[in-house]
């Protein structure tokens, strides 16, 4: 999808067409596995967390103040195909 | 998709993505589309040329192979 | 083994190997597909190849290690390129990208990135020379307006500082 097709979307509120976009580029282009994708990486996201270990939460909490909202998002993105790449379960061609 | 983008020379091999210039360990081959794409830049004489080259994907790969036995890189 | 096909003017006779990609790819992600309606004038080459000058432009997302990876996650792409330097060996570079299947590239760079062969050919003599170095790009970007305002014109003035007087550009 282009960037203006987005940006309409995104100015018409039109969620569904967003997180399909999300979706498809989670999903290598299939929208089905774009959803399986985003739950693998929240799966893969709490399983360190269920033991509650000591984390860096000065290090989260400044870096939410303090960096601008676009890397933040930019950074969600990382974070998703880095949990992603945990799992094992690696869907796409090539590498990150 | 390169009769949309239009180049002014193109040669086209019908290898799969990740594979444009051939397969593993086949320098003849992977030289053979260098020079017919090279030998399209000389001979070419109207803008949008398509070649298609003599190759089939089938063929790349059963020669692939065959070097990579030789080269004792496969059983 | 297929007969070669005489070139000629494009369309006429091709047949296309998967008939219909190009509306499903549209109708996936409308609006990401570049168009071109006009054919760019042919520039004759004017001199012999064993005095050309050739540079490699590749969206296989090939780039030296320790430069900055290509960003593969951004939902909208990247629009940047690197520099490769021309005289590198396999084992210097890597690839960043997610969009082809990279496993014979780990095996044999060369099946997307020629530089050994392309080296070759410049020791032999076939061609003048390499270019300092050849450009890499990957090839998820959703802005096509961006990419040609950008990157396309960011290589074209890279690749023409460095007197390219053939450019070879390839897919991945």
């Amino acid at each position: 999808m282009s960037l203006q097709y987005l940006k309409e979307a995104a100015a018409a509120g039109d969620g569904e067409k967003l997180i399909r976009y999300v979706r498809l580029h989670f999903g290598d282009g299939s929208e089905d596995a774009g959803r399986r994708e985003i739950d693998k990486g929240w799966i893969q996201a709490l399983l360190p967390l269920l033991d509650v270990p000591s984390t860096d939460r000065a290090f989260i909490l400044e870096t939410l103040r303090t960096r601008d909202t676009a890397t933040l998002a930019h950074l969600y993105f990382h974070l998703h195909f880095h949990f992603v790449q945990r799992s094992g379960e690696w869907i796409h061609d090539g590498d990150l | 998709m390169t009769e949309h983008a239009k180049p002014p020379r193109a040669a086209f091999a019908p290898f799969m993505m990740g594979h444009h210039f051939g397969v593993p360990f086949h320098r003849d081959l992977q030289r053979r589309i260098i020079e017919d794409c090279l030998d399209l830049v000389v001979t070419a004489e109207q803008s949008g040329t398509i070649r298609d080259l003599p190759l089939t994907w089938a063929q790349a790969r059963r020669e692939g192979m065959e070097i990579e036995r030789r080269l004792g890189l496969r059983g | 083994m297929t007969a070669t096909s005489e070139p000629g003017p494009m369309g006429e006779g091709r047949q296309q190997l998967r008939p219909g990609l190009w509306a499903t790819v549209n109708e996936r992600y409308p609006g990401s597909m570049i168009t071109k309606r006009d054919l760019v004038p042919l520039a004759p080459l004017g001199k012999p190849l064993s005095e050309c000058r050739l540079t490699f432009v590749s969206t296989s997302g090939v780039q030296a290690k320790g430069s900055v990876p290509f960003d593969t996650v951004h939902p909208v792409g990247d629009y940047s390129f690197r520099r490769v330097p021309s005289a590198s060996r396999v084992d210097e570079l890597e690839i960043h990208q997610l969009k082809y299947p990279t496993a014979d590239a780990h095996r044999d760079l060369n099946v997307i990135f020629p530089i050994e062969r392309l080296q070759e050919l410049a020791a032999e003599g076939v061609i003048g020379g390499l270019t300092e170095h050849f450009f890499t790009f990957i090839g998820y970007n959703m802005d096509p307006e961006r990419l040609e305002r950008t990157l396309a014109e960011d290589i074209a003035a890279a690749v023409s500082d460095e007197g390219a007087d053939i450019a070879l550009a390839a897919p991945a």
